[in-house]
């Protein structure tokens, strides 16, 4: 009875509303009553009618699986190699000296490695089966980063399966759109595939440039100061290289690092080819310039070059690593390193750790390779004297002198020295570095092997420019 | 964020909102809301219907029209990083069943307060402002407007 009677007054209350409360009921009453009424939009996806299907289908006009391309496309060209890529390789049947592919410290045809390999292989089997939080956890996996992050000298390291996925999944795990990123021109492939997954705002600045750098810099300042609020949230990087790929020089890390205090950017160095190759004793390129790893918010290497293995892998402090265990996307959703490839990275960083020599024998290699080559009068050798990657360029234009280096490699190759011209997706690249030979010095070369390799490159250079 | 070839939404944040069931969840969570209220012998029935809207007012206003990109990790959701919740809803188009859905229930539940409120005019005036909290952005007109600039970033 109670209810009844209360519904009954409240019936009372409403006949007795003010007016412009009956009002404005009435007119959202209207608006429920139109919305109910107008005709809605259906989000759902269309479907298309048989007839439609195959008008489509015969619409579609395939593209060539093969696009035109010259007829002296180096891809027509295959040079089919056989056996491993030690100090020897086998070039189409005929046995070269190979300094072409990034084996920096000659690990990969050592006997150390070889052995810890069939070891692993029995161990383990090939496969690791998963990805790291799915069942492709193994115990060689965790003491590989324990001792790549005791090497390195940081908290913490993270193990990613392939080299190439290391920094493309490293930047946009913290650069979101939004986000402000300072790069290099100069930078490799990977670390580009890196910056544009991270939607984020690139601003690139002349190679090496610092000042270039510190005129974008203040332009953003300038920005920010305009707009504190968006600045707020604005997240500013800033990606190098320790040394580049492409160019074969070391980045001026000192005055980056000015530039990165300075303005509070976050720093993070692509140690892909200085890794196991500057410094004392192979930490790379803070190692090279006495600077304490803590001033660097991350750095990424790969393994593929100096260490002779697969992978890559990102150290730093925990609170900036760990964060990739679950935002790193070639992390989380590629399977683990190969077991047996991670034991070989272990004891290639023991090797490393035991045998500082190599790395001197390196730098001292590098250096030699470096006067020995300014006997060319016709190719330029670029990059820093202390750098294994030399990058011989012509001054020709592009096409004359990709066809000119090519002829030089194969000339060589007859001759029994097996080189590269430096190949790049150039439709992809934002910006494409002028042709070379990529010349790689390594430490199982000795000191005549390099003058010899200089006096052929020589001899044929004089010959055919 | 779906990425080459994978099929789906191409913004997975809202689509919960159309599935089935929604509309019936919505109102028993709104009615439960208000039977808890109703329990507090201290609260009278105006007052445990003045506070159920208000506190569905807010929630929704916080939830769908405050919040930009998903309530958690907010860095990692590409171009809806810059979208309330309310405008991520069927990528963005108007008076789909789920946006008229949204802006009908508040309108009913202010008929039934101010019903049992008996139109008290204290009552009315929070219950108007608090509807008009979340009518207002519900309008096409205020799709992707940020008023003096608050919460832009």
């Amino acid at each position: 009875m109670d209810t009844t009677w209360e519904l009954y007054e409240m019936f009372q209350a409403f006949l007795k509303a003010p007016s412009y409360h009956l009002a404005l009921e009435a007119f959202l009453m209207v608006w429920v009553l139109w919305l109910i009424f107008h005709k809605s939009y259906k989000p759902e996806r269309l479907e298309l009618t048989e007839k439609e299907k195959e008008e489509l289908i015969a619409e579609w006009k395939p593209e060539p699986l093969v696009p035109d391309s010259s007829k002296n496309h180096y891809a027509l060209k295959p040079r089919v190699v056989s056996g491993a890529l030690g100090k020897k390789i086998t070039v189409n049947g005929t046995e070269c000296l190979n300094m072409g592919t990034h084996n920096y410290l000659g690990l990969i045809d050592s006997p150390e490695i070889k052995e810890a390999a069939v070891k692993g292989l029995r161990k383990y089997g090939v496969g690791s089966c998963g990805p790291r939080g799915f069942y492709g956890t193994v115990d060689v996996h965790l003491d590989l980063e324990a001792q790549l992050a005791e090497f390195m000298g940081v908290e913490e390291a993270i193990l990613y399966s392939y080299g190439f996925s290391c920094m493309p999944s490293a930047i946009p795990a913290y650069a979101k759109r939004g986000d402000v990123i300072f790069c290099d021109e100069g930078v490799s492939f990977p670390i580009q595939k890196g910056l544009s997954a991270s939607r984020s705002q690139i601003v690139f600045f002349k190679h090496n440039n610092v000042e270039d750098l510190e005129r974008l810099l203040l332009e953003q300042d300038d920005l920010d100061k305009k707009n504190p609020k968006k600045a707020k949230v604005t997240r500013r990087f800033l990606v190098i290289e320790g040394l580049y790929m492409n160019y074969g020089d070391v980045c001026p890390l000192i005055e980056l690092l000015e530039l990165k205090k300075r303005f509070k950017v976050r720093l993070f160095i692509d140690e892909s080819c200085s890794f196991g190759v500057l410094g004392k004793n192979g930490r790379g390129v803070t190692e090279h310039f006495n600077i304490p790893v803590e001033d660097v918010d991350l750095i990424s290497a790969c393994l593929d070059y100096a260490i002779g293995s697969y992978g890559g892998f990102c150290c730093g402090s925990s609170y900036v690593v760990d964060h990739q265990r679950l935002s790193g996307l070639g992390y989380c959703f590629s399977a683990s390193l190969p077991p047996l490839q991670s034991i070989v990275a272990s004891v290639a960083i023991d090797v490393l750790k035991s045998k500082p020599e190599l790395v001197e024998k390196l730098q001292k290699n590098a250096r030699f390779a470096h006067k020995e080559l300014q006997r060319l009068t016709k190719l330029l050798v670029c990059g820093d004297e202390v750098s294994p990657v030399k990058h011989l360029r012509l001054a020709a234009d592009r096409a004359e002198a990709q066809q000119l280096l090519e002829q030089i490699v194969d000339h060589m190759q007859e001759e029994g020295v097996a080189l590269t011209v430096a190949r790049y997706i150039d439709e992809e690249e934002h910006l494409v570095p002028p042709p070379s030979i990529r010349l790689i010095v390594s430490a199982i070369l000795d000191e005549e092997e390099i003058s010899s390799v200089v006096s052929l490159l020589e001899k044929n250079s004089d010959t055919l420019l | 964020m779906m990425l080459g070839g994978t099929p789906g939404p191409t913004n997975p944040n809202s689509f919960w909102l159309r599935s089935k069931g929604m509309w019936l969840t919505y109102g028993a969570a709104v009615l439960g809301l208000h039977f808890v209220l109703l329990s507090f012998p201290f609260l009278s029935v105006a007052w445990a219907w003045t506070c159920t809207n208000i506190i569905h007012n807010t929630t929704v206003f916080v939830l769908l029209h405050f919040i930009k990109g998903t309530p958690w990790e907010l860095g990692d959701q590409g171009k809806a990083h810059f979208l309330t919740h309310w405008e991520q809803i069927d990528n963005g188009e108007q008076f789909t069943k789920t946006r008229k859905f949204l802006t009908v229930v508040p309108i009913i539940l202010f008929f039934l307060t101010s019903f049992y409120t008996k139109n008290d005019s204290f009552h009315f005036t929070i219950n108007f402002a608090s509807l008009l909290l979340v009518l207002l952005p519900k309008l096409p007109q205020f799709h992707k407007v940020r008023l003096f600039g608050i919460n832009r970033y």
